[in-house]
């Protein structure tokens, strides 16, 4: 046990969770005003597509990010518009997002790459070292030697945190998912919002997914989502629907993952699907002791029918 | 006849629905420069075109109808469970562990695979309904946490428990436990038969046993039952148990009819099926397994469509997902008050017109 | 009623524009041209002379991963490809991304469309095959990596194996991994626990060893690490990083894409440093140059033997056999080694590819 080990073991942690804090991040501001949206995975696939193809288009890193943004916006209109404005059970409209975006990127690269083509590979996003804080022996390199986007992800964290936390904005918005009818009566514009927690779950989603393409991977393969949407969603609920604790939510997931890849690596033994379990598990653990009572909006998944009032 | 027509328009909506998926497939067909009219032709084909192909369309859906089932069954209870996928796989892998293990063969080896993998779906999906009443978990979450960790575990069944000496894959069931074909020229085998009976005995369970009204009346309304002294929590319990018994007896009768053995990627997505096929089937047992059916036609023609106009294959993926994003949308439609008015405000003009008529 | 409306506008537009960008492009892809040649022939006999390619018979691939993700499936389809270039009597429709239920249907229905020769790239297919295979006795199946049994257990005898020599794909890496170590310790990642992959794994070892040895030194081979996954790049990334820790200098894989996120990780380690210290060794087709880690590969191409089962079709003489791929066959060989290998080196590994020819080496 090194501290090289510990170092390492520690950035691969915060390298594994960043995606999946996007991804969650997107989650919790659609639960919050209601909206459960099991399609994360397909909108972080079409955001991985999008990134990767204008970053390999125009070279630059920050319009393939935004133009994740915008594709995982665009497809998350669909879910939006069958579940608020249709009242569509909402599982299901996120699977079908999920079968849908990805046959959607794999088209479209197929169209724009042809067939059999030669592996794409384009520039990552590169890290800035933050000056002296970054030359501080073992945190330095931790906290302050990273992308953009991460320093970004923990700004919108903290954003979060107050948003939910302290702003009446944000109380609005709870109010959508806590109790709908109450907060129409209160003038709040209840489908207004629930679009808009779209919107924003939508470009997160993306940016979470033009995140691996991006800064994580220099390439695009179908399913380099790998279940990071499914991760994300417990995610959500391991935080209990705040920023803070989906952040550590995050860094647990990727720090089991990060803590599996490396036991593989020293073999002891034991098939490696029991260390691939360990995020799954440890999630149903913990939940189980902490409970998840009354946690979370009240009015989450239900339909909203302004008629009803 | 209002009641008539209301079904009429249930119906006719969700076919709209996929008329105008299929519309935009054609469309996307015909900018790839292939013709839209014979991939429907060929899709239909591939799915009903010779008794082999419906055959192997009825097979395909047999995992289908469980899965759906399962989900059926536990939203008619109020309960989320998404964990299909997960009891399905615990069903056939508990079932073929055991009858590997015990060297059991024909009838008894049968039963036993049978009997022991709807056990194991029961407590798989048992698990997510204990915590969900004692905890207050979310269901949705834990099911598709033990999707994956079911999935991992098979894994470890194929790739060093119980490995094929070649493959990572396990050895075959034996010869003797392998479900018959009904007709022996059509693919399908007695299991669609155990699936098609779970369904009617769902169907007559649901809505004409007191158990199964109770049960519906704690799915309708959670708070109003417990008022009325319902025992919901022995309800969520139950319907959790039973629907991941459904989807393991589904695991098992899959493997001994089709599958014999526990491969890498083996049940991938049936899960997830089984919500979006329950849902669409408006969670009516008979509606959902002629919607499992229809899957699994969309899923065996939209193959041989790919492969008689040579599109990419993620087209045919496009279509099935826009099959169900239209559906659903279109089913949700009918339901808005809107709509209700507008069918209304439709039917009585026809009406007037009849009478002037 | 008006959004709804709108709603389907939206919906129909973007599936125009997808429409409209898939047919500016389609006609460059060889696929989409054979359709519509196959089309053309169909419907206007008399304008059949303009195509070029007057296919006689027909080839369909199936696959589980995408003929896009830059390792297996990509080279497999290319495979393919090449081998009807080859064969102008021979034309191909592929269909990709299958679900593991799916394998059956797609070979049903590629064999109603009545094409002479299914070709399965993988032993998961093997049950699949079979029981198309017994279904369809007139049409011939090529299964790569199955295993030796399988054309046997063909009730028709219209099942022929394609193996390419693992044991040997391994040495041909592992000479040059024992050659190139200097902290004298490789690593290999695999996707899937696949006996190929493990033969590849042994087989490394050994050679590395080995070769090792006639130098002096020795090899420690860090145990193989399974990504389960053929696509997860990131799973790549942290593998290779784990073991770069772990001391590892040369990488060997299995894994398609999973790979490519190991060069990446093993790149960016390299520049961390300043200079190339930390090797990887390509598969199945010749990557020199993808990216600057890489020194050599190990080529496996296997267009030849679909060539040899062409030709048993076209002489009435398919099935039942198993066709060994390897060094001795030209199935298997080194691919071109990079300036970071030095010359002496170079000559030495040429050396052991002899030996591996002339079945001498480790005698």
């Amino acid at each position: 046990m090194s501290i090289s080990f510990v170092t390492n073991l520690i950035l691969a942690a915060i390298r594994m969770a960043v995606p999946l804090l996007f991804i969650a991040l997107a989650e919790l501001y659609s639960e919050r005003a209601g909206m459960v949206n099991i399609g994360l995975e397909g909108l972080a696939t079409v955001g991985a597509l999008a990134g990767f193809m204008l970053t390999y288009l125009t070279g630059n890193t920050w319009l393939g990010i935004l133009c994740g943004a915008l594709a995982g916006i665009l497809i998350n209109m669909i879910y939006a518009y069958a579940t608020v404005t249709l009242c569509a059970n909402h599982t299901v409209y996120g699977m079908a997002i999920n079968l849908l975006a990805p046959a959607l990127a794999s088209f479209i690269y197929r169209v724009y790459f042809g067939e059999g083509s030669s592996l794409m590979q384009i520039t990552l996003m590169q890290g800035i070292g933050i000056p002296v804080l970054k030359d501080i022996p073992f945190l330095g390199t931790l906290l302050f030697n990273q992308t953009p986007m991460v320093y970004l992800a923990v700004a919108l964290v903290i954003f979060t945190g107050i948003f939910f936390g302290k702003s009446k904005a944000g109380l609005n918005y709870k109010a959508v998912g806590e109790y709908p009818k109450a907060a129409a009566t209160l003038g709040i514009p209840v489908i207004r919002t629930k679009y808009l927690s779209c919107v924003i779950c939508g470009a997160l989603a993306g940016i979470g997914g033009a995140y691996l393409t991006t800064c994580y991977s220099t390439t695009y393969t179908e399913g380099i989502v790998s279940g990071r949407g499914f991760i994300a969603l417990a995610a959500v609920i391991f935080g209990r629907w705040t920023g803070g604790g989906v952040l550590l939510a995050c860094l647990f997931f990727g720090f089991c993952d990060a803590l599996q890849i490396r036991l593989q690596v020293l073999n002891i033994g034991i098939p490696y699907q029991f260390f691939q379990m360990i995020p799954y598990v440890a999630t149903i653990l913990v939940l189980t002791v902490v409970g998840s009572r009354k946690a979370g909006p009240q009015a989450n998944g239900k339909p909203y029918r302004k008629e009803e009032r | 006849m209002e009641k008539l027509r209301k079904s009429l328009t249930t119906f006719l909506v969700p076919l709209l629905s996929i008329l105008l998926a299929f519309l935009i497939g054609a469309i996307i067909m015909a900018g790839l420069g292939a013709n839209p009219l014979t991939a429907m032709y060929a899709l239909f084909k591939g799915a009903f075109g010779t008794s082999a192909s419906v055959g192997t369309t009825l097979n395909k859906a047999v995992p289908l109808i469980f899965t759906s089932l399962c989900a059926c069954f536990a939203y008619k209870c109020g309960v989320y469970n998404l964990g299909g996928e997960g009891q399905f796989l615990m069903g056939a892998t508990t079932g073929f562990c055991v009858v590997h293990c015990l060297g059991l063969t024909g009838l008894p080896g049968i039963l036993a695979a049978l009997v022991t993998g709807t056990i194991a779906g029961g407590i798989w999906g048992m698990l997510p309904g204990i915590l969900k009443i004692t905890r207050g978990l979310n269901e949705m979450i834990i099911s598709i946490m033990l999707n994956y960790v079911a999935t991992l575990f098979m894994g470890v069944i194929y790739t060093s428990w119980i490995r094929d000496a070649n493959m990572p894959q396990t050895p075959s069931v034996d010869d003797s436990l392998k479900l018959g074909r009904v007709i022996s020229d059509m693919r399908f085998t007695w299991a669609l038969i155990i699936a098609l009976a779970v369904g009617l005995i769902l169907y007559y369970f649901l809505y004409w046993t007191s158990s199964g009204f109770k049960l519906r009346a704690v799915g309708l309304n959670m708070t109003a039952s417990r008022f009325n002294g319902f025992p919901v929590k022995r309800y969520i319990l139950i319907s959790f148990i039973v629907s991941g018994a459904i989807a393991g007896l589904g695991g098992a009768s899959d493997l001994l009819g089709t599958q014999y053995r526990l491969i890498n990627g083996y049940g991938s997505g049936y899960g997830f099926d089984g919500v979006a096929i329950a849902l669409i089937g408006q969670l009516h047992p008979i509606a959902t397994i002629i919607v499992a059916i229809f899957f699994a036609a969309l899923r065996v023609g939209s193959t041989s469509m790919q492969v008689s106009t040579g599109v990419p294959t993620s087209v045919s993926d496009i279509i099935q997902a826009l099959v169900i994003v239209f559906s659903v949308a279109g089913m949700a439609l009918t339901k808005l008050p809107e709509f209700e008015a507008f069918r209304l405000r439709l039917f009585s003009k026809k009406g007037k017109e009849e009478v002037n008529a | 009623m008006m959004k709804k409306a709108l709603s389907v506008l939206l919906a129909l537009t973007m599936a125009l524009g997808l429409a409209a960008c898939g047919s500016s492009s389609s006609s460059s892809t060889e696929e989409a041209s054979s359709a519509e040649t196959e089309e053309a022939t169909v419907e206007e006999g008399e304008e059949a002379s303009e195509s070029d390619s007057a296919a006689t018979y027909k080839v369909a691939f199936i696959l589980n991963s995408s003929i896009n993700d830059g390792g297996w499936g990509t080279a497999c389809y290319s495979e393919l490809v090449a081998a009807c270039d080859a064969n102008p009597d021979w034309e191909m429709s592929y269909t990709d991304s299958l679900s593991q239920d799916g394998y059956y249907d797609a070979m049903v229905a590629y064999c109603n469309e009545g094409f002479d020769l299914v070709y399965a790239p993988g032993g998961e297919y093997t049950d699949a095959v079979l029981q198309v295979a017994e279904e369809y006795p007139d049409v011939a199946f090529a299964l790569l990596n199955g295993s030796e049994d399988t054309p046997a257990d063909a009730v028709n005898g219209n099942v022929t194996s394609l193996l390419p020599d693992a044991e040997q794909i391994g040495w041909i890496a592992g000479a040059l991994a024992g050659l190139m170590s200097e902290t004298g310790t490789i690593a290999f990642i695999g996707g899937m626990e696949l006996t190929t992959t493990l033969q590849k794994y042994t087989g490394f070892c050994e050679a590395a060893s080995y070769v090792a040895e006639q130098e002096g030194n020795t090899i420690t081979a860090l145990d193989a690490v399974y990504a389960n996954s053929y696509d997860d790049s990131s799973k790549g990334i942290e593998f290779a990083n784990a073991m770069i820790e772990q001391g590892a200098d040369v990488f060997f894989g299995d894994a398609s894409a999973v790979d490519s996120g190991a060069r990446q990780a093993i790149d960016e380690y390299n520049t961390a440093q300043g200079e190339v210290t930390v090797y990887d060794i390509a598969q199945p087709a010749d990557y020199l140059g993808q990216n600057e880690c890489i020194i050599g590969s190990q080529v496996t191409d296997n267009s030849s033997l679909i060539a040899l089962c062409f030709t048993a079709i076209e002489e009435g003489t398919f099935g039942g056999e198993v066709l060994y791929g390897n060094l001795q066959n030209g199935v298997l060989y080194a691919g071109e080694l990079s300036d970071l290998v030095p010359e002496d080196v170079q000559e030495k590994y040429a050396d052991y590819i002899q030996q591996m020819i002339d079945e001498t080496f480790m005698q």
